[in-house]
């Protein structure tokens, strides 16, 4: 009787600890299917981050395959330029829904055209279009403008109409309208518009701005030197004309 | 580890990870407005500063995301919290050189009105946030993590 309750006893021992084993076979085997599981989720999280970045920072860069408006030159950034030969020169960073910028062309925006159609100076303009998906419409449109030869007079009419950053108000319809009401006449001016016809020029400008460092609109550099904002000098006409003079604009 | 405990580090995860996400997210689509904030601390040389300008929300975006499923907490939770002190190392130097920017970190970023500045608070959430990869470096295994697995967390 002891013998077989011990016999019974050992085989149950035993039993329970094959039982043991095999759990931690299964379990072991469970623990390496998740982290492998795991180990593949974090891997292509890593991926992803991996080739985000490198599409990224390729996509962001300047490209050389670019239609130029008319104005542009490569070797100013593509900015669109008055007067390439002319001396001082004055290089304006903007984008046409920065209100910012509104103020500067209000106050200073006239005295900045007669330089430019006057030839005292050699000015480019950077229409940046940082702000958003209607500030590359406006961008791309101000191209459309130098094209049939109306670059400043949209200029003026896009700053003097600026609504709310965003609000839906700019797109190729009004943009257009703009244009016939700024004095565009050409049938191109609307195709161009509709077919985005400078859209990586746009891209080109916030690439090239990126790359000077240029940090916000607007920015004016006369002969390279970059206007002090803490002196209030883009909302000031007289402080302007100041930095316009010593930068030797007659 | 006792059971509240694994309810905070879910929290945390969730907190820490949503913070990332919304600030990759935000960023993500602007990577010249991006590159601009980063420029903007005046600390990097252009090129070094643009770079980090369009990595940084999809480096962020990853590590949130692995937060919020629970995938190598402690990893993921080291790098954030890293993260967290460059964040603040960057925000304490361009207030303490009198810069008056915006910290960029949900988009946006650059130049401010001299009165418009929010170093301290932006510290302040950036140190909350350490705190909690801190916690999460201390007691990585949480409630609903997706790898939870014994050993290595």
């Amino acid at each position: 009787m002891g013998e077989i309750k011990s016999e019974g006893h050992e085989s149950k021992s035993e039993k329970r600890i094959q039982a043991a084993a095999a759990r931690k076979v299964t379990a072991s085997k469970e623990a390496r299917q998740r982290s492998i599981t795991r180990a593949i989720t974090v891997g292509s999280i890593a991926l992803v981050v991996v080739v985000g970045v490198v599409f990224s920072v390729i996509s962001n860069k300047a490209r050389t395959d670019v239609a130029l408006p008319p104005s542009a030159i490569a070797a100013n950034g593509s900015g669109l330029t008055f007067n390439q030969t002319a001396t001082p020169v004055i290089n304006v960073w903007e984008d046409f829904q920065c209100p910012a910028c509104e103020i500067f062309e209000k106050t200073n925006g006239q005295a900045l055209h007669d330089i430019a159609t006057s030839g005292k100076a050699k000015v480019v303009f950077h229409i940046l279009s940082f702000i958003g998906p209607e500030s590359v419409i406006l961008a791309n449109a101000s191209a459309c403008a130098d094209e049939v030869g109306k670059f400043l007079d949209f200029h003026s009419y896009a700053y003097a109409h600026q609504v709310t950053e965003n609000s839906g108000f700019w797109g190729t319809n009004s943009v257009i309208a703009a244009g016939k009401a700024a004095g565009i006449a050409d049938p191109k001016f609307a195709e161009c518009v509709n077919a985005g016809t400078y859209a990586k020029w746009v891209q080109n400008i916030e690439a090239d701005g990126t790359t000077q460092s240029i940090n916000q609109t607007p920015t004016v550099l006369i002969n390279g030197k970059e206007l002090d904002r803490s002196t209030g000098v883009y909302g000031d006409k007289t402080l302007f004309a100041a930095a316009l003079a010593a930068g030797g604009v007659k | 580890m006792k059971k509240y405990e694994q309810w905070f580090s879910l929290i945390a995860r969730l907190v820490l990870g949503g913070t990332l996400l919304a600030a990759g997210l935000l960023k993500i689509s602007h990577p010249y407005t991006s590159a601009a904030a980063v420029r903007a601390y005046r600390v990097l040389p252009t090129e070094l500063a643009n770079l980090i300008g369009y990595a940084l929300p999809w480096f962020e975006i990853g590590i949130a995301l692995t937060l919020i499923f629970g995938l190598g907490v402690r990893l993921s939770a080291s790098i954030a919290g890293a993260l967290m002190l460059i964040f603040i190392a960057g925000v304490a130097s361009a207030w303490a050189r009198g810069l008056t920017i915006d910290c960029g970190c949900f988009g946006g970023g650059g130049q401010v009105a001299p009165g418009a500045t929010q170093y301290w608070q932006e510290i302040a959430r950036d140190l909350g946030l350490t705190l909690l990869a801190a916690f999460l470096i201390w007691r990585p295994r949480s409630r609903f993590a997706l790898g939870e697995t014994k050993g290595a967390i």
